[in-house]
């Protein structure tokens, strides 16, 4: 049995042959179908078409002529086509896919993250696939996917028949929800859902909410910064993106055994900003609180090392969460204190003041006879409060906030003099900060000058600044007459773990010492008992600072609405003033109810202050404040 | 007529049944069958993980169907063959009733244009078309082997009856319709035509109609436009890179980057990246060809090689006609079915969707060999020494 051919034609078996086997090639003398014994089958024909044997034979031919043709074809189209189509394949296969590059970190002063990239997970569905039953029925293709949508549902949140909705088609790929946690995507793996897949992400993600939000600002859904520093940084902070070359399946996905090239992305930049996260904290509570009470359409806060340049903070309301800017409203995810420019009013008096003493043109003993009008050519301008001929020293006029005699003062020096302080003081100058969407607001040149100009820029009306350039006017003062130009940058980390401090702010001198120490002896008499601000006094320490109520420019475009429409209420000021350490400017835009500035802005000044000399531990310096009359 | 050989059957009584096995057959088909495991392992499992299912389940459902199929074969040649002919019509029976219920509609189910599965419950499913294979050899050997008057050649009319018995399961598995099918049987039929004895014209006849009849089929559209493009993918593979044609250029693509020893098992980038379309079942000699390479490729050609040469030399020394017939009908099956799927996975034949025996995944595949290699294991047993 285990002979593997048949027997050899014409063996010595030839005469035991059962003629009942008819598989041999055996010869019969006798002609198949004489001898008919009804016992015996006949032997079959020789050769004969109808040959079985014969055919078996054929047969075993034409299925090695086949298993050879097949072999043939192996050979053609591994040996001798195997490197074209192995090149194919290849071609087929190989990708190449940008790896992102890890953004960068923004911190506060102190190190806290104020924006990290983490990781996350997409949710992806193959719509085909969310359908395991081969072949199903449509109510089986809906029945699949209503149960997929509610395992979703039940991890993500939201609407079942929303994710119902994106896992009918017929599409390879579609995005269930992007940049989840790594954790609700293992709760979501645990479900098994079919279809249902993942792929790697990055997040962004602000610890601190909507603290410093309008500086930071915030990122598109793709990663890229679109807002604040995160849109004026983004080249540092994005880093260059690696690539890597690896060979994709059908559906673009990874094979998992076959190796991969490529190179690695270098990580953004670090980014530590002069930003101290508790005090923007508090003085995002504080102007928000204040804007609630007033009314105000809007508030900003500024808060800086008059000598660094450096801000502490810049917060502004109503604000946003960077984590959910497609909440935002429009209006609110810019900076305010970069972006929105007012008339300053009455805190624009000091550089007049400031201008006037360094001109020695007069001295805060100088005497003044204010009348209860004052008549110019084409205008009568008055005071806030109707008053009878008043004696005021040049320091009583600051202190009391007296247009009139704000006017009188700047006569001495003259406009186009007047001028020249306004531009050293940084009105109409970009602040330095490069920070998208800055407006440096306006000062019209003495030549365009109205027959009302002077005047009214003399005590702040006509002339247009953002709330950093109306700090950095104090903190000019605060500085010993040294202008520091602001900064928001302390440093930066390269992705080699270098720290490189920021380059150090430009300055120049605008007044001399004197000059600066005499302006300030006067702002403190703006916050006693004599000026219009003594609800900006903290207790022990000594505070310089000046009120603002502008008459605030009317927004409405119309050329026949009122020029100027509601008001634009500030406070700043800085302290310890016989030895500045931080400069605090509050602006409302538009408040309702009450509008001057050293009632509605004064507190948040008063409450910001305290907290950020306690915060930066400033101690009071002790010394006794001047007293400069305001009379005579 | 019958016919008997109590001599013969006594003398064997002695052995034992493994020492009458035909090992080299039962290992060529084990061999195949294990490296088929394989095979469909490695081109599921990825597919199976990315899907979030077990990689492994295609694996343990082909182990499973390898074993059913091992007991089926094992049982059926146990009988004696000669006994099996008297059961042979009711076999019959049955096979055509699965052909006529897999066509009612709500019972029968479609994949890949073919209605000719009934599924079962736990991802399994059966396909009538199968083991009608084996229902028409039995019916037409059984036919063509009793022969009236002790004639040598099958009279015609009893070709005409063998034909009535092949023609009704071949016409129903036309209206599924499987045609990949209807051509293995077909190629199976005219062997066991030929090897019967019938006279010369019913081959050549046979042959010109079966031209014929696939000219005009062909011609007067009655195939449905998913066989045709198939037709046309085979004619030209770049015509549809994203149909059909898209398999058959994907799979020589695989095959084409396997060269001499392959990427290795489950490091092969087309089959691994599922650029293959069903490489588990009708395509998984093109995962051989890719990750075991030529060595692979002709190893499996090899198999079926030894598993053909058993078979028509179990027909040559079958102690009758009807177990002659039933091994060349085996043989034929196997021998055209192996060359229609390895030829569309090497681009030289159409896409016609049959499963390579042994290799491809599938249950009633799996059985229907089992109980092919069965019947030839019977027929090798009582054959003369």
């Amino acid at each position: 049995m285990t002979t593997l051919a048949p027997p050899p034609r014409g063996s010595s078996r030839r005469e035991y042959v059962d003629p009942d086997y008819l598989g041999d090639f055996v010869e019969y003398d006798e002609p198949v179908r004489r001898a008919r014994k009804p016992s015996r089958i006949q032997p079959p024909r020789m050769f004969t078409p109808g040959d079985p044997s014969k055919r078996i034979r054929w047969w075993q031919l034409i299925s090695l002529a086949l298993l050879a043709v097949v072999a043939i074809r192996v050979i053609d189209l591994q040996i001798i086509q195997g490197p074209t189509l192995a090149a194919a394949a290849q071609r087929e296969a190989m990708t190449t896919k940008d790896l992102p590059a890890q953004r960068g970190v923004i911190s506060d002063r102190n190190g806290v993250p104020l924006a990290v990239t983490v990781d996350a997970v997409n949710v992806t569905a193959d719509q085909t696939l969310v359908i395991p039953t081969k072949n199903p029925t449509e109510a089986q293709k809906t029945a699949a996917r209503h149960l997929a949508a509610q395992g979703l549902a039940s991890v993500l949140g939201g609407d079942p028949r929303g994710y119902e909705q994106r896992l009918t088609g017929s599409r390879r790929f579609v995005y269930i929800e992007k940049a989840v946690t790594p954790a609700t995507w293992q709760k979501l793996a645990a479900l098994n859902i079919p279809g249902i897949y993942s792929e790697p992400a990055k997040k962004r993600i602000y610890p601190a909410g909507s603290v410093a939000a309008n500086v930071i600002g915030f990122v598109r859904a793709d990663g890229q910064g679109a807002g604040g520093l995160e849109y004026g940084l983004d080249h540092e902070l994005a880093g260059t993106p690696g690539t890597s070359v690896f060979q994709r399946g059908w559906h673009g996905q990874a094979i998992p055994t076959t190796t991969s090239t490529g190179t690695a992305p270098i990580p953004g930049t670090n980014v530590t900003l002069t930003i101290d996260r508790d005090v923007q904290w508090v003085a995002q509570k504080a102007i928000a609180e204040r804007v609630k009470f007033a009314r105000a359409d809007s508030g900003t806060v500024v808060v800086m090392n008059p000598k660094t340049g450096q801000i502490y903070a810049l917060a502004t309301v109503p604000t946003f969460d960077p984590n959910k800017p497609a909440e935002a409203v429009q209006a609110d995810i810019g900076n305010r204190a970069l972006s929105q420019v007012f008339e300053p009013g009455s805190t624009s008096k000091i550089m007049t003041m400031a201008a006037v003493i360094e001109e020695r043109k007069a001295t805060p003993l100088t005497h003044l006879v204010i009348p209860p009008v004052l008549v110019r050519p084409g205008k009568i301008f008055h005071d806030h409060d109707k008053h009878g001929t008043e004696r005021l020293t040049l320091n009583g006029v600051l202190a009391k906030s007296s247009n009139i005699g704000t006017i009188m003062a700047a006569e001495l020096i003259g406009g186009q003099t007047l001028y020249t302080y306004l531009k050293k003081f940084g009105i109409g100058s970009p602040t330095g900060l490069q920070f998208p969407g800055e407006s440096r607001g306006h000062i019209p040149d003495p030549a365009h000058w109205s027959n009302t100009s002077f005047g009214t820029i003399a005590f702040g009306q006509g002339l247009s600044l953002n709330a950093v350039q109306a700090a950095s006017i104090f903190a000019t003062i605060a500085n010993d007459g040294v202008r520091v130009s602001p900064t928001l940058i302390a440093g930066s980390t390269s992705s080699d773990g270098q720290y490189h401090v920021a380059g150090a702010p430009t300055s120049s001198r605008v007044v001399s010492v004197a000059t600066a120490r005499t302006v300030s002896a006067m702002l403190e008499s703006v916050v006693s008992d004599e000026g219009t601000a003594p609800m900006a006094a903290i207790a022990g320490y000594r505070v310089a600072g000046k009120t603002g109520t502008a008459d605030r420019a009317n927004p409405d475009p119309n050329p026949k609405a009122a020029r100027y429409k509601g008001y634009t209420s500030s406070f700043i000021g800085f302290a310890p003033a016989d030895k500045p350490s931080i400069v605090v400017a509050v602006i409302l835009d538009n408040p309702r109810n009450g509008h001057y500035g050293g009632v509605l802005a004064g507190p948040v000044f008063k409450s910001v202050m305290t907290y950020s000399l306690e915060h930066f531990r400033v101690p009071p310096t002790g010394a006794p404040r001047p007293h400069l009359p305001v009379t005579w | 007529m019958t016919i008997a050989y109590p001599t013969t059957l006594a003398k064997r009584k002695s052995t034992s049944y493994l020492q009458r096995l035909d090992w080299v057959l039962v290992g060529g088909a084990l061999a195949l069958s294990i490296i088929g495991a394989l095979l469909v392992y490695s081109a599921t499992r990825s597919k199976q993980a990315d899907a979030g299912l077990d990689p492994s389940s295609y694996l343990k459902k082909h182990i499973l169907n390898l074993a059913v199929g091992l007991v089926l074969g094992i049982v059926i040649s146990r009988f004696d063959y000669r006994l099996l002919r008297a059961y042979t019509p009711i076999l019959y029976g049955i096979s055509i009733v699965g052909l006529v219920l897999v066509l009612v509609p709500h019972l029968g189910h479609t994949i890949n244009g073919a209605k000719a599965w009934f599924l079962l419950p736990g991802g399994f499913s059966f396909q009538p078309s199968e083991f009608a294979k084996i229902a028409i050899i039995l019916g037409m050997s059984m036919i063509l082997s009793e022969k009236r008057d002790a004639e040598s050649e099958p009279r015609d009319i009893d070709v005409i009856y063998a034909l009535g018995v092949a023609g009704v399961p071949i016409a129903l598995i036309m209206l599924e319709p499987d045609l990949g099918t209807v051509l293995v049987i077909t190629c199976a039929v005219l062997a066991i035509v030929a090897v019967s004895g019938a006279p010369a014209r019913w081959l050549i006849g046979l042959i010109v109609a079966g031209v014929l009849v696939s000219f005009l089929v062909f011609k007067l559209g009655i195939l449905s436009p998913y066989q045709v493009d198939r037709f046309t993918a085979f004619t030209d593979p770049t015509a549809n890179t994203h149909g059909i044609g898209f398999n058959t250029t994907q799979a020589r693509i695989a095959i084409g980057s396997g060269g001499i020893f392959g990427q290795g098992l489950f490091h092969g980038a087309q089959t691994q990246g599922h650029f293959v379309p069903e490489n588990q079942t009708d395509f998984v000699y093109s995962v051989a060809g890719e990750e075991l390479g030529f060595v692979g490729a002709v190893a499996i050609v090899v198999l079926l090689a030894v598993i053909l040469w058993r078979a028509i030399y179990i027909a040559v020394r079958a102690s009758d006609l009807f177990g002659r017939l039933v091994a060349t009908g085996v043989a034929t099956w196997f021998a055209f079915q192996a060359f229609e799927n390895i030829g569309m996975n090497l681009g030289i034949t159409p896409v016609t969707g049959v499963p390579l025996p042994f290799v491809s995944y599938g249950g009633s595949s799996m059985f229907a060999n089992w109980l092919a290699i069965g019947l030839l294991i019977n027929v090798h047993m009582r054959a003369k020494e």
